[in-house]
């Protein structure tokens, strides 16, 4: 029943208050004022409140609702904790999101144990607790206690996140809504007495409106954890690629130096060993984990490693030639005969091999000529397309050129950099049409490598 | 289900197998080993040498000793009866030298010829289960800490993934004029090393070190092994 928990029709929020700055307060209004679904405030306190120019009706106890309810969040002192979720349960419940803290990561083990098993008890399926919960960009359905002017919230989108801790994953939401990234699901699964990271990825497997799935991992705790998280990554990467990153690369550094396999294994080359033993792609830091993922979720998978690189920068071109051959990727020349024809069509000046320089007098038509005679020969794979916008000759009219050499059903990646009002508004009508933006050569690099490195995974499955 | 090699340590409350045990353990999993035999004293140790074939290594066999060459407790490259009475004397003086050491055996052992020194190894932990670590043997493995780990079990594929992972790789297909060497009988060590992990959960530590992978078509050896229960 985790589908109840992140997309339920109905919820229970017991330790609703009305009171502004309280934990309840903020979760009550975001699920009041956005949530599209009913929303049930309970607290033994209260019995009709306006809030938000709509009266209230606050129930004394979970068993009071007459109505169905397909989740209750809990956000009440820990002891209490237990004793709700028995309630709810009782009452046919099935799933429970537990923001409280003050257990298992408190020293209190019993009472998490307590509330574990009340859970098991009656089939109530249990996020956290010590979570922030959910965000489900699709229906509002968000538990999260942080006010929406300190915590973004991103728009619906293809991509999912699964994250070990709450702060970090409230802080990518922060990010990705500002950069209109589509991050249309967000767990925080906390202690994990219950629902662990393996289910979720289960989960989103199946889900068809995510096309990527993001984990911020720090690591596991139950014995044969890796085995279960290696299965269920192993089954989702033929659907479907989830990207990790893995925070804190120290190593055990405790363990006695006995043989020379202890001496030399680090926690971290377990992970790393099992990230690629199942077929995830290992990013080295939250944001190249989102560069990736933007690309995965948007770009057709290329059939192997030969990049076309064109640019108005001789400069940004050659970066970009290293970020790609140091990856693995290829930059093969431009053959013969095409590079006689588009000489004939560039500037006299421009470099007609690979990487093509159309020069800082070129036009939106040149990059046109460009794509057009390269990306739908044999000789590609993908395109990285770098356009400094900074210089006279271009115009918006570029991006629908780009937007354009999609049909040729290969993967193209954008470096574009800068302040000015045209560069943002030419990023986002090609972020708006699907071709992924990057600052720097080296990230638009990254992401290619990404979707090359997901065809071999898949071909190897 | 556990081998009676590791079972008998386990009832004799021993946390290591001796190293003809070791041995023994690889050849019952299909592992190849260079031919060997455990002897008691000096004559017994020239006939095994005889039978196998010169040239030998002459080692130690102690419960005590764990790093065999860092006491002298091994000989390398005997090449006739009068050098493998030579070695035993040796190893007698180690045991002047390490002096809670007992001495319960001698391990006579044909010579590899050279190749690439590489080693694999395993580690149980509560959360990963087995793991197999592999990199290029010697020094160079702590030095660059050049190694790739994967999960037990490994399926062939992972097998030949966790060796290409390797920097050391390039090594192994022919470098600067290097012959290449026998990957595939690397991988299958590995897929049969993972094998008796699966078998055997009581391990806790391994160590297959130097596992010698000679020129393409002529297979590899582990020549020492360790195993921690």
């Amino acid at each position: 029943m985790i589908s109840k928990l992140l997309d339920p029709q109905s919820v229970a929020l017991v330790g609703a208050s009305p009171k502004p700055g309280t934990v309840g307060y903020v979760i009550l209004e975001n699920l009041v004022t956005r949530f599209r679904g009913a929303v049930y405030p309970v607290n033994p306190k209260y019995d009709e409140v306006e809030l938000w120019g709509r009266k209230l009706k606050f129930y004394k106890s979970v068993s009071e609702i007459d109505a169905t309810v397909d989740v209750v969040v809990v956000a009440t002192p820990a002891p209490t904790v237990p004793s709700i979720v028995e309630e709810a349960g009782r009452r046919g419940i099935p799933a429970a999101v537990v923001i409280s803290s003050g257990f298992a990561e408190a020293g209190n083990q019993e009472l998490e144990q307590r509330l574990a098993s009340a859970a098991r008890q009656y089939g109530v399926r249990l996020l956290g607790p010590n979570c922030i919960g959910v965000y489900n960009a699709f229906s509002n359905f968000d538990t999260l206690f942080l006010p929406l002017d300190r915590a973004g919230r991103p728009p619906p989108g293809p991509l999912a996140l699964i994250s070990q801790s709450g702060a970090v994953a409230a802080a990518i939401m922060d990010w990705a809504a500002r950069r209109g990234i589509g991050l249309g699901l967000v767990v925080n699964y906390g202690n994990k007495a219950d629902v662990t990271e393996v289910e979720l990825i289960e989960h989103f497997a199946a889900d068809d409106r995510i096309r990527v799935i993001t984990i911020y991992l720090e690591g596991f705790k139950y014995r044969g954890e890796a085995a279960k998280f290696l299965n269920a990554v192993r089954k989702t990467v033929p659907k479907k690629p989830v990207v990790v990153y893995k925070a804190g690369r120290g190593r055990a550094a405790q363990r006695a130096v006995r043989s020379h396999t202890a001496a030399m294994a680090g926690t971290y080359e377990m992970y790393k060993g099992l990230f690629s033993q199942a077929g995830a792609l290992e990013a080295s830091s939250v944001r190249e984990m989102f560069d990736m993922a933007k690309a995965l979720a948007t770009q057709p998978i290329p059939r192997g490693p030969r990049a076309l690189v064109v640019s108005d920068s001789g400069g940004m071109a050659i970066q970009a030639v290293d970020a790609l051959e140091a990856l693995g990727l290829e930059v093969p020349e431009v053959p013969e005969s095409i590079a006689r024809e588009l000489k004939r069509e560039l500037l006299p000046f421009a470099a007609v091999s690979n990487p093509i320089d159309v020069t800082g007098s070129a036009t939106d038509q040149h990059y046109k000529v460009v794509l057009d005679a390269l990306l739908p020969t044999a000789f590609f794979d993908m395109a990285l397309v770098i356009t400094l916008m900074q210089v006279p000759g271009l115009t918006k009219n570029l991006a629908e050129y780009i937007i354009d050499s999609r049909r040729y059903g290969k993967p193209i990646a954008v470096v574009n950099f800068g302040g000015s009002e045209l560069v943002q508004r030419f990023e986002e009508v090609l972020e708006d049409s699907g071709i992924p933006v990057y600052p720097t050569p080296e990230r638009a690099a990254k992401a290619l490598w990404a979707l090359y490195k997901y065809g071999e995974i898949r071909r190897r499955l | 289900m556990t081998h009676p090699i590791v079972a008998r340590a386990l009832a004799e409350a021993r946390n290591k197998l001796r190293e003809d045990e070791a041995l023994s353990l690889l050849k019952a999993y299909g592992i190849p080993v260079p031919d060997f035999a455990a002897v008691k004293g000096e004559e017994e140790a020239v006939e095994a040498a005889e039978q196998i074939g010169y040239p030998v290594a002459v080692k130690i066999i102690s419960p005590q000793i764990i790093h065999k060459t860092d006491v002298g407790g091994v000989v390398l490259g005997v090449a006739d009866a009068q050098g493998v009475r030579e070695a035993c004397r040796k190893l007698g003086e180690v045991l002047k030298r390490v002096p809670y050491a007992e001495l319960e055996g001698i391990l006579i052992q044909k010579m590899v010829p050279r190749g690439v020194e590489l080693i694999a190894g395993a580690l149980y932990d509560e959360i990963f289960g087995h793991v197999i670590l592999f990199g290029l043997g010697g020094i160079y493995t702590e030095l660059y800490r050049d190694v790739a780990m994967r999960l037990v079990p490994l399926t062939e594929q992972d097998a030949w993934e966790v060796v290409r992972e390797v920097r050391a790789y390039r090594l192994l297909t022919g470098f600067r004029g290097l012959p290449p060497r026998d990957t595939a009988a690397v991988v299958d060590i590995l897929t049969k090393f993972s094998r008796l992990l699966v078998d055997n959960p009581e391990i806790r530590e391994a160590d297959l070190n130097p596992i010698i992978a000679l020129e393409e078509g002529r297979g590899a050896y582990v020549v020492d092994a360790r195993f921690m229960l």
